[in-house]
């Protein structure tokens, strides 16, 4: 199934100048290890050293948070979608 | 063949560049670049063919390095950055620093980190990896964050040794290698600690910024948190060089004057931006004074009064001070408020830049011969 990725202007030359995209997946942990896969650079920015998203990054699977979830193997349906956003930490 | 000079700024949101031929009178600005990203260091590498590398942050993305080989036009992400292990427990906030290696290591970069370490790129900047051995430093538990962050911002690389180079890293110190970075030992007699919390007596030395004697190989300029200091024994010790400056030496513990940036002409003339102090810091009554001290010399001159006629009660960052290699030298600066000013007469005379930026972070001259390209 096809999985509508949404990411950050700011990180658009992390993903071949796209900020919206699509890729294949069964699950949606399939999706998110596609997405890193595909788009190296991208972890980079989402994810520190020890491999912790970044404080002020969030990543949702249609309306919640995956920090939310308790388990990621969720079927990915079409029109599923991932969208990756700076917190609003202020300002 | 033509001269080309490009200034290269860098700003909390984006980078400017200024360019102009070798009369510089006449600057045409291009940017922003890399719009919406800190870029807190910035080079011009000649010897790449004509790269810039900057390195960018953000703080909900964290760092990272980014080239252009067309001026600024375009930009590629490098895939294999600096970054520390898992197993560290450090984190890459920041990149301070990139300096080009020694001649002789055309290939060869370096750079400075926050937290603070020094990672090198022996492939023109396309893979990096740490030297591990200064985080490995027996002091390292004990280096303690300045306001700027546990940031190592200076990297300085001897002229007639590539094996021997200085770094400077904030309320931590100066240390030397003599090995080309297998092993490093502080170098911080002269100076007097500050009060950052740990006890280790080898760390808590504030350096602010240091710049290498462009003919006296082993002579080192400091700007520190408490005052101004030159070594002529490799940073073996330090030696205090106020005369002139603002600011009484009030004791080793309460000392001035305070600033941040120090430039060195390749004439070997010395410039500061001096601050009104530690708690304070702007200009000293909105004064935006540039203080000299001409080769042969031993006393600083306030030799540029900026903006005679308004106030400006900002700073200059660390790495926003700079001097050009053309002959008569050019000097640079940008202040916090997102102004750049420039003189062509030892810094006796200053133009402004048109235009504000944001807060400027780094701010440095990048000279070509020949024509461009793009």
């Amino acid at each position: 199934m096809r999985l509508e990725v949404s990411i950050p202007p700011l990180l658009r030359d992390c993903a071949l100048g796209q900020t919206r995209f699509s890729i294949t997946a069964g699950t949606l942990d399939e999706g998110l290890q596609r997405l890193f896969e595909t788009y190296p650079l991208l972890r980079v920015h989402l994810y520190d050293e020890a491999e912790r998203l970044r404080k002020h990054v969030l990543i949702f699977f249609n309306g919640e948070s995956i920090a939310w979830l308790d388990r990621l193997d969720i079927p990915v349906r079409t029109g599923d979608r991932l969208t990756i956003l700076q917190a609003v930490s202020g300002g | 063949m033509p001269t080309r000079v490009r200034l290269l700024v860098g700003t909390t949101k984006g980078l400017f560049t200024f360019e102009s031929d070798a009369e510089r009178r006449d600057w045409n600005c291009s940017g922003p670049h890399l719009g919406g990203w800190e870029v807190y260091s910035v080079l011009g590498d000649h010897r790449q063919g004509g790269r810039i590398i900057a390195g960018t942050s953000h703080t909900a993305y964290g760092p990272s390095i980014r080239v252009s080989e067309d001026f600024g036009q375009s930009w590629r992400q490098i895939a294999e950055g600096p970054r520390y292990p898992a197993q560290s427990g450090f984190a890459l906030n920041r990149v301070w620093q990139i300096v080009p290696g020694h001649p002789s290591e055309p290939d060869t970069l370096f750079a400075g980190v926050e937290e603070a370490g020094l990672f090198v790129s022996r492939d023109r900047g396309e893979t990096w990896n740490e030297l591990d051995a200064l985080t490995s430093h027996p002091t390292r538990p004990d280096w303690f964050p300045g306001n700027g962050g546990l940031c190592l911002h200076t990297i300085l690389i001897h002229p007639d040794n590539p094996q021997r180079m200085w770094v400077g890293i904030s309320a931590v110190g100066v240390f030397r290698t003599d090995d080309g970075g297998e092993t490093w030992r502080s170098c911080n007699e002269g100076l007097s600690r500050v009060p950052v919390g740990t006890p280790h007596p080898e760390v808590g030395y504030c350096v602010h910024k240091m710049a290498l004697d462009p003919e006296v190989p082993d002579t080192l300029y400091m700007q520190y948190h408490q005052g101004v200091f030159q070594s002529n024994d490799a940073g073996e010790s330090w030696s205090p060089i106020e005369d002139g400056l603002p600011g009484e030496r009030i004791s080793a513990e309460l000392g001035a004057p305070f600033g941040f940036p120090i430039a060195v002409s390749r004439s070997g003339d010395l410039f500061l931006v001096p601050l009104e102090s530690s708690e304070q810091r702007t200009m000293r009554d909105g004064r935006l004074l540039v203080y000299g001290m001409r080769r042969g010399s031993d006393r600083w001159e306030p030799v540029g009064d900026v903006v005679p006629d308004e106030p400006r009660h900002v700073s200059v960052l660390r790495d926003a001070l700079t001097v050009d290699s053309l002959d008569p030298y050019g000097t640079y600066f940008g202040t916090t408020s997102g102004e750049v000013f420039y003189s062509l007469d030892g810094g006796v005379g200053w133009d402004r830049m048109p235009g504000q930026y944001g807060r400027i972070l780094c701010v440095k001259a990048w000279i070509r011969e020949g024509h461009d390209a793009a």
